[in-house]
């Protein structure tokens, strides 16, 4: 027997007691001050996030509007009239459009950005502050300011012509794959040193005895670059690759401030956002089948994320 | 302090269910009496009214108070943009106001929901307001009148006159129909390319102008896609090919072609009887420089009202209380405030509307009111946002010539009747 076997009777003979599982006060006041922590977030996340999405997987199955009243289930109607819809087709194809001419520029030009504000030299704050000044513009204001620009009569078109290099002023703002590359510019423009601030934090993981081994071993500065700064930042890179992609798919202000909230003409440019604010918004808005573009949206969302997900398990692999 | 698990799991619980219950709304609680005591406590929202017209409101609300002791009326106002979502949320979870500033188009997907009470239970409106008016919030498919007609307002054109004279047109003849619009539209393209007369794309009002129906008679399908209606768009198509008009107007929404008069880019633009102010307000070099005629055609009619919600806690009351806002001593008090005009009858005796002192402000009004007596409801108010964005997006495919103004028509009827059928 060893002093430390608690069921042993003490020196008095009387028998220690065993501590009860879980019964006491102490013991269940420890349980339960991570979940007191945690409650008003998991509220918050139950009431604003869970429940709203709960609500629009059922409502996607209704016929449901704004105000009520003979609500009832429709089945898979809703997703029938999708298959049936063109400006799904159009909108959809804007958004993957969108997202694809995104995901290489802002995934790419930020590296490029921050390795040359990465060194140490004098002012180089002075650049630093001025790559990052339009992530904190608002979207509205800069997509406004974007629009003058890019009027037939605005500063683009003007300084373009002036030069000769056109004749006639190109509609940005009306035509639709220059209605989405306007944005494109735009988006990328405003995201550059949101994703430029993401790499700046891993290249500073980045061991500097890496770069020096390599370059003792003759390694030049591409080299180095494809050798050791990459896969020392592959990390942020995936990570930037998913937000970019999630954030490009839900595109909306942009094309709506570019185009007046129109989508263009005959809506060509609408993007599947705007598609589902049109049928969602106003008294008589159809909340079944804007839902149920919701969940299309979803799904559309995921698929990027799970290759992204894939191409990063088989280079850990 | 002890805290069991029965007591965490059971508050947690509570406060989680009471808050996903207060997100569900539910059933109307149903209203008081009508007919009962005038007294209590009632709310009343208006429409982006302050601060602007504060004094007058809260004068009129003195005078009620005044008039029917142990009441009180709480004014709230919101603002011009995203009413309708707030009338809507508010709707939804059952906290409207008792007594709410509403135009017929919001009011009527209310009143097809139970939200509002039918004021003609309680008021002789034909004998007090004109009826016009007490049409305007009179619904096919729901019995009863669901709003007191409150101020009018309809369209007259604004023209920059500096523009007109300097481009080979004339100010004092500005155009009187859509045909002289377009005759003159091209001339001043030929004068002065830089500058346009024309800034806008057709819609449901334009083809109401020309005496194309809307709607079939009893409202469930649309029919305008006539050979009539696809010349109007043909024509804005062939003003547009022939840079008679801005490219930008594609995208162009009514504010946009008011916005782009204020900035001088464009010469002609419609409005309202206020909206001269803003446009010497904003921009001090169209002083003397605007010219005010009559809306092209037929005026539209642009109608507020003042609604009670079914389920007020003081019914009574608050029918009092909008019975008294829209009543004749204070709409004209309002009118005079506000440059709008009254829905009550006997104002055209007034000589406030009828009489031109000189100033471009009497000039909007008298021309106002004057076409106020012909004015018409344009658009049909079942046509919904989603509706008129795709109508716009067909036409503004026609206008820049990939489609015939017929294909934009036919396409946005059929799209048009799927969506009503919806509704």
């Amino acid at each position: 027997m060893t002093a430390t076997d608690i069921s042993a009777p003490a020196a008095g003979g009387q028998p220690t007691r065993r501590p009860r599982r879980g019964g006491g006060p102490a013991r269940t006041t420890n349980r339960i001050t991570p979940w007191l922590f945690l409650a008003p977030a998991l509220a918050w996340l139950l009431v604003f996030s869970i429940w709203p999405s709960l609500n629009t997987i059922r409502m996607a199955f209704t016929n449901a509007k704004p105000l009520g009243g003979n609500e009832r289930y429709v089945g898979l109607e809703n997703f029938a009239l999708i298959l049936r819809d063109d400006q799904v087709v159009n909108a959809l194809l804007n958004s993957v459009v969108f997202m694809l001419i995104c995901l290489p520029l802002l995934t790419i030009l930020p590296l490029l950005i921050a390795l040359l504000v990465e060194k140490k030299l004098p002012g180089i704050t002075f650049f630093r502050t001025a790559f990052y000044t339009p992530v904190i513009a608002s979207a509205v204001v800069v997509a406004l300011i974007w629009t003058f620009m890019l009027d037939d009569r605005g500063l683009v078109n003007g300084l373009a012509q002036q030069l000769s290099f056109i004749s006639e002023p190109l509609p940005f703002l009306t035509e639709r794959w220059l209605i989405v590359i306007s944005a494109v510019s735009l988006t990328v423009w405003k995201g550059l040193g949101y994703y430029m601030i993401i790499y700046l934090a891993a290249l500073g993981n980045v061991g500097k005895e890496l770069h020096e081994a390599a370059a003792m071993d003759g390694a030049g500065a591409v080299r180095r670059f494809t050798a050791v700064t990459l896969p020392g930042v592959r990390g942020a890179m995936l990570l930037i690759a998913v937000l970019v992609c999630v954030a490009a798919l839900r595109v909306f202000t942009e094309v709506f401030i570019m185009t007046g909230g129109t989508g263009g003409a005959g809506g060509e440019a609408l993007t599947m956002v705007m598609l589902i604010q049109q049928y969602s918004r106003g008294f008589s808005g159809d909340l079944g089948y804007a839902s149920a573009l919701s969940i299309l949206m979803f799904a559309i969302t995921v698929v990027p994320l799970l290759l992204l997900g894939k191409i990063n398990s088989r280079s850990n692999a | 302090m002890r805290i069991t698990r029965t007591t965490l799991v059971t508050g947690v619980g509570a406060v989680v269910a009471t808050a996903l219950l207060a997100g569900c709304g539910g059933e109307s609680s149903g209203g008081s009496d009508a007919d009962g005591e005038i007294t209590g406590s009632i709310r009343f929202q208006t429409w982006s009214l302050t601060p602007t017209y504060t004094e007058y409101l809260n004068g009129v609300i003195a005078d009620f108070e005044e008039a029917n002791p142990g009441t009180s009326v709480e004014l709230l106002d919101q603002p011009g943009d995203g009413y309708s979502d707030k009338v809507l949320s508010q709707a939804s979870t059952n906290t409207l106001p008792d007594v709410l500033n509403l135009p017929p188009d919001f009011a009527l997907p209310l009143a097809q929901q139970d939200f509002l009470y039918d004021v003609s239970q309680a008021t002789d409106l034909p004998a007090t307001y004109v009826e016009g008016s007490v049409e305007a919030f009179r619904f096919a498919g729901v019995e009863g009148v669901y709003g007191y007609p409150w101020y009018l307002g309809t369209d007259v054109n604004y023209w920059n006159s500096q523009q007109l004279d300097a481009c080979g047109l004339d100010s004092s003849a500005p155009p009187a129909t859509t045909d002289e619009l377009f005759e003159q539209a091209a001339t001043m393209a030929q004068a002065c390319p830089e500058n346009y007369l024309i800034s806008r794309v057709p819609g449901l009002g334009d083809f109401t102008l020309e005496g194309i129906d809307i709607l079939n008679e009893d409202g469930t399908e649309f029919i305008f896609n006539t050979p009539e209606a696809a010349a109007i768009i043909d024509r804005y198509a062939e003003a547009y090919a022939n840079g008679e008009m801005p490219p930008t107007v594609l995208n162009s929404d009514y504010l946009g072609n008011s916005q782009l008069f204020t900035e001088g880019k464009v010469a002609w633009t419609t409005g309202g009887a206020t909206a001269i102010d803003s446009f010497e307000e904003n921009n001090p070099s169209l002083k003397d420089n605007v010219a005010i005629s009559p809306a092209l055609n037929i005026s539209p009619l642009y109608v507020q009202g003042v609604s009670v919600a079914a389920d007020s806690q003081n019914l009574a009351t608050a029918l009092a209380f909008a019975e008294f806002v829209t009543n004749t001593e204070n709409q004209n008090e309002f009118a005079h405030i506000a440059n709008v005009f009254p829905s009550t009858q006997g104002s055209d005796g007034d000589t406030y509307f009828t009489e031109d002192d000189g100033t471009p402000s009497a000039q909007a009004r008298v021309t106002g009111f004057e076409s106020l007596q012909t004015a018409e409801v344009l658009t049909p108010y079942s046509v919904n946002g989603a509706m008129n964005d795709y109508l716009g997006q067909q036409i503004a495919l026609a206008i820049r010539g990939d489609i015939s103004g017929q294909e934009a028509l036919d396409t946005s009827v059929e799209k048009l009747n799927d969506l009503l059928a919806r509704q």
